[in-house]
This record gives C-alpha cells, sequence and structure tokens, in this order.
C-alpha cells in the first residue's frame, strides 16, 4: 500500500511515467500479435510448401497465378519417376473476376478458389485434417457443384452449411464452413477440380477458343501440381531429377530450398516487427529508471530515516525495486489493454476482407505482462542499489 | 549501562583534521534523563551519531551491557539500531504518507512483527503519549508540532529500546509544548527504565534532567 501512495505523491510524474510504459508496452503488444499472426501464416504457409515438390507452369509466377497450364501428360510422365509417390493436380484462380473499372487492394490473402481431384491419393506430406466449423470438405463423393469455404469468406458473405454461394456466375452449394485458422485457407473456397477448370477456361479468352475447338482438354488446365516423395526418398533429389527431365515445361520449386527462404524472410520480418517495439518498450525503461533517480532523490532525507530506525540496506533496495517494477507492471497492463483493443477493432474491420493483421494469444499477453513488471524491476533495481547504500547521517542532515 | 570509554571521531576537513569528538569517557546508568548540553559546533551531533551506532568513531568504545557496539559488523550494528535506540529529532522526522499509527508501526515491521501485533502495540504507545482516537489516522501535516513530536516519541519506544536519543526534541516547538515534552521523555525514563539521552543547547532542558554534561570543542564534562 505504501508504493502506491508513493507513487501517488507526485501524480503528474507518476503519470508521465505509466505513460511512457503504456506506449512501450501498446507497441510491443500491437508488434508482436502481427509478428505471431506472421509466424503463424509463415508456418502454415512453410508446412504446404516443405509438404511437396511444387511444380507451375514454366513462365508462370509461382503459387497460383497461373500464366500457362500443365497438361494431365507431363504430370502422368513426373508420376512415374524413381522416388515419386503422388501427383496432384490442382488449379487457383481468384474468386471474383478483376474489375478494373473498379480495382481494389487487398491486404492480406484475396478470396481465391481451391479445386482439386477429391478422387485422387494425393495428400500434401504435411496435410492435417482441416478443423471444420460446420460442415464438411467435399470428398469423393461430393458433387461438382459442392465446396466448402472458409470463415472469412462465410462471414463476408453471411453463408451458412446448405446455402448457394453463386461465383462467377455459376451455383455453388456450401456443405462446410472450414474453422477459423488465421492463415490463407480462411480465404479458400475448396471445390472440386472440374467446375475450378472450366471457369478458369472462362476467365480466359484464348483457352476459351482452344477448350471450344476442341484443341484443349479440360484434364490438361491445370494451375499447379504437388508431388510427394515416397518415403526414405530425398526430395532435394526427386526435384533435382523432375527438373532435369521437365525444366523446359514446368518450374520445379524444392521443399528444402523454399523452407530455407521462407526462414530467412521470417527472421528478417520478426527481427524488423519486433526491433521497433523493444526500441518503445526501452524508452519506457529509461522514463522509468528517470522516475525512480528523481524519487529516491527527493525522499533522501525519508531513506535515511528509515535506516535510522531499523531498516536493512536490502529492505530499502528491495522496496525502491518493487515501486519501480509496479510502475512498469501498471503501464504495462494498461498498455497491453489498449494494445488488445487496437488490435481487435483492426481485426474485426479487416475481417471480411481475409486480411486479420493480428493474432491474440493469452500466452503472448501473459509474457507482455510479466515482461513489463521486469522491464519496471531492471529500471529501478540500480536506483534501489543507490537508496541503500545512502548514508544515514548524510541522508537525514540533522545529525 | 552505558559506558563510554577515550571516544574520538576525526574528519578530515581539506588538508586538515578536525577532532569533532575528543576522547570522551562517561558512564550512563539505566533509566536515567540524561541532558547533553552544547553550543553549536561543539561536537552534539557527531556524538549524537556514535551513540546511535550511525557512524563509527575514530578511536574509543562505547559499551552498551558490556557489547562495545564500535566493534560490531554492519549487520548486527543494523539490528543493534533496530533494537536497542530509540531516536527523536529536531523536525520529528515522520514519514508524510503514512498516518501517526503506520509511522508508529513502522519500527516494527523492521523487526518482523505481525501485523495484528504492530497495531495493537502502536495503538497503546501512542495512548501513552497522548495521541488518541482519529489523530492517530492523520498524516503528520495534519498534526501540530507538539503532536508531531508525540508521535516521535512513540515510534522511538515501539521496540523497548535499552535507550532514546533525542536531537533538540523541542527545538522547533513553543515554550509551553516544550516543556510538556520533556515532561513526557522524563516519566517515561522512570515507567519504562529507558535511558533518555537529550542532546540540546536549551539550558532549561538541562535542568529538568537527572544528568547532566556540558560538551565543548568536543570534550565532554559532567555538571
Amino acid at each position: 500500500m505504501e508504493i502506491f501512495r508513493n507513487m501517488w505523491r507526485r501524480k503528474f510524474r507518476t503519470f508521465l511515467t505509466i505513460f511512457g510504459i503504456v506506449i512501450g508496452i501498446f507497441a510491443f503488444t500491437v508488434m508482436g500479435s502481427m509478428a505471431l499472426k506472421l509466424n503463424k501464416m509463415i508456418d502454415g504457409g512453410k508446412k504446404y510448401v516443405t509438404g511437396q515438390i511444387t511444380i507451375s507452369p514454366k513462365g508462370s509466377s509461382g503459387y497460383g497465378a497461373a500464366t500457362g497450364t500443365l497438361p494431365i501428360d507431363t504430370l502422368n510422365k513426373i508420376s512415374k519417376i524413381d522416388g515419386v509417390d503422388q501427383v496432384g493436380a490442382l488449379v487457383s484462380l481468384p474468386v471474383e473476376e478483376p474489375n478494373l473499372d473498379n480495382p481494389s487492394i487487398n491486404m492480406g490473402e484475396p478470396p481465391s478458389i481451391y479445386g482439386a481431384d477429391n478422387k485422387s491419393d494425393f495428400k500434401n506430406k504435411n496435410w492435417e485434417t482441416m478443423a471444420m466449423k460446420s460442415g464438411q470438405m467435399p470428398d469423393k463423393n461430393s458433387a461438382d457443384n459442392e465446396i466448402a469455404i472458409g470463415i472469412n469468406i462465410a462471414t463476408d458473405k453471411k453463408l451458412g452449411v446448405n446455402d448457394t454461394y453463386k461465383i462467377r456466375g455459376r451455383d455453388f452449394k456450401v456443405v462446410g464452413i472450414v474453422e477459423k485458422t488465421m492463415t490463407g485457407p480462411d480465404s479458400y473456397v475448396f471445390m472440386a477440380i472440374n467446375p475450378a477448370r472450366e471457369m478458369l477456361i472462362e476467365s480466359n479468352p484464348f483457352m476459351k477458343s482452344l477448350y471450344a475447338s476442341g484443341k484443349l482438354k479440360l484434364e490438361d488446365v491445370n494451375s499447379m501440381a504437388g508431388v510427394t516423395w515416397k518415403d526414405g526418398a530425398d526430395s532435394q533429389k526427386v526435384s533435382a531429377t523432375i527438373k532435369d527431365q521437365f525444366g523446359k515445361d514446368v518450374t520445379v520449386m524444392s521443399p528444402v530450398k523454399m523452407g530455407e527462404l521462407i526462414d530467412k524472410a521470417s527472421a528478417t520480418m520478426n527481427a524488423i516487427i519486433l526491433g521497433s517495439a523493444l526500441l518503445a518498450l526501452i524508452v519506457g525503461l529509461f522514463s522509468i529508471v528517470n522516475t525512480m533517480v528523481m524519487s529516491i532523490s527527493e525522499r533522501t532525507k525519508e531513506i535515511g530515516i528509515k535506516k535510522a530506525i531499523g531498516a536493512s540496506p536490502s529492505l530499502i533496495a528491495v522496496e525502491y525495486t518493487l515501486e519501480a517494477g509496479i510502475i512498469g507492471l501498471v503501464g504495462g497492463a494498461i498498455g497491453m489493454g489498449l494494445g488488445v483493443l487496437a488490435a481487435d477493432i483492426i481485426n474485426n474491420k479487416m475481417a471480411s476482407k481475409g486480411a486479420e493483421i493480428f493474432l491474440i494469444q493469452p500466452n503472448f499477453l501473459i509474457l507482455v505482462i510479466m515482461f513489463s513488471f521486469v522491464v519496471g524491476i531492471i529500471a529501478g533495481v540500480i536506483p534501489a542499489i543507490r537508496a541503500s547504500k545512502l548514508n544515514v547521517v548524510d541522508a537525514v542532515r540533522e545529525l | 549501562m552505558i559506558k563510554i570509554q577515550d571516544l574520538s571521531k576525526t574528519f578530515k576537513s581539506g588538508e586538515h583534521d578536525v577532532r569533532a569528538v575528543n576522547q570522551i569517557s562517561c558512564e550512563i546508568p539505566d533509566g536515567v534523563f540524561c541532558a547533553i548540553v552544547g553550543k553549536s559546533g561543539s561536537g552534539k551531533s557527531t556524538l549524537l551519531s556514535l551513540l546511535g551506532a550511525l557512524d563509527r568513531p575514530s578511536n574509543g568504545s562505547i559499551e552498551v551491557d558490556g557489547t562495545n557496539i564500535a566493534k560490531l559488523s554492519d549487520t548486527k550494528l543494523i539490528k543493534y539500531r533496530r533494537d536497542s535506540i530509540g531516536f527523536v529529532f529536531q523536525n520529528y522526522n515522520l514519514i508524510p504518507n503514512l498516518t501517526a499509527l503506520e509511522n508508529v508501526m513502522l519500527p516494527l515491521e523492521f523487526k518482523g512483527i505481525a501485523v495484528s501485533q504492530r497495531k495493537i502495540r502502536a495503538e497503546k504507545l501512542l495512548e501513552q503519549v497522548g495521541i488518541t482516537g482519529i489523530k492517530q489516522e492523520r498524516k503528520p501535516g495534519k498534526l501540530s508540532g507538539g503532536e508531531q513530536q508525540r508521535v516521535s516519541i512513540a515510534r522511538a519506544l515501539a521496540n523497548k529500546p535499552k535507550f532514546i536519543l533525542a536531537d533538540e526534541p523541542t527545538g522547533n516547538l513553543d515554550s509551553n509544548t516544550g516543556k510538556i515534552i520533556i515532561e513526557l521523555l522524563k516519566k517515561l525514563a522512570k515507567t519504562a527504565n529507558t535511558t533518555v539521552i537529550a542532546v540540546t543547547h536549551d539550558e532549561s532542558i538541562a535542568k529538568n534532567a537527572q544528568m547532566t554534561f556540558t560538551l565543548k570543542d568536543g570534550k565532554l564534562v559532567k555538571n
């Protein structure tokens, strides 16, 4: 109680000090939550890219942005390479046609169609069954017009199971809604491969004319393919072999190389995000140090009196260190609360666009509170030790 | 019994040594109200610091019930100061953001006494010095000078000290209030069997004391 009263003696100074910590912890909470969200997305993406060798048409930009297609013949030949286990064709395209009269900029993953061959046995090596909020994923027995949708799409379009969702002029029946993952699938439409192929053809006049004339087969329309390797096989060797044999027609993304690239990018991004937050926190730390030094200077006589009437140096040190810790804790609690509020508000606004930026995790918030207390303690320990070493006679100044 | 033998304290002042206390020797029995009188610069404060174990002598010894406090380690000195000495200052020196009751409870807290016990003892002590009822819940800023000095005396008695060191206890009080405080100290010396050593320049205090010493240029003479 005395500690809180001591803080209250100089209200304005205490307020300013706490405000400094609030700013620092607010930044730390917000930036940290952003880093957590990013890491989760990257983790999800990393699991995906390291669980398969990804093949895309030569000249494409990589995942999903198809400017060419992969013929089924090529995929069949790849499946016969030594070490290859399964090949799974995929079609990916935006849910909505780009509207050049009304362009928009997406902050996060734009809603995308993800068409897969539900009848094939292909499974990404890091595949985990997706948790469903309601219903189920389309499977081997599903009709071509049955789809599952990510939570962001369900929220934005106000869709539930058994509702009809019109995509590019076609009606689809929602049979499942995927539980929130805070990663890409929150904005996906999962469907059978053939309707996705058809919509891709529709969206490309050249492909449309080739298809209409019979020169392009439906099964040859594939944006990309996933290739898994047999147990015991070396994914790098299998990637190299595919590249050797089909390098003129396809781009091969090896899981190991992709994993390394992602790790590098992730480390850099985390460093930037957290580095800036730590900087703000250091400012808060010095604010506490300054306050404690001034406070001890003002209370020198009081310290002397306490020592004269029996307080040990360690007791004095603990009192002032705790005071600094509590300043850190109070500032931390307020800063964290404001950070969570800001992150929540922004996330709610961005959710419908599939662009949630922050991931608020209880463990992280507990860490933030503990960290702010520790920062306070660290800031207070040296001034507190100095206080404990004050000479009683000099401090009291009457003797 | 306090036995002071050849006590000296020397300070460095520039290139010179200043002997603030110069080979003092005396004996003060228990339960006595004793006054040490001296003008400003006579060495009163230095002597008080030495007696209060706030400073170490350059030479000599201070024996309290057979223990030479000048030779105690820092840890033992803290314990000794907490358990054996009570201080009464000229400016009262109460902690401003604690109530009168909390100020008296403070030395008990440093001794590790349980909260409930602390409160009971502190209330009793304050009643003894005439601070009762709502006044016990007031902070020093809301008490008169005389009341603050009473609280200071109650605080000094908290841990049942062997002796109380009072540095100009009436220095900031009017003459009537000063008389009340001196009477209080005299009474407590008797009833609590606590030696009270008042260091002062006020001759009227000396008249009330059972033993009086005069301190001049660091030397002590018994009157």
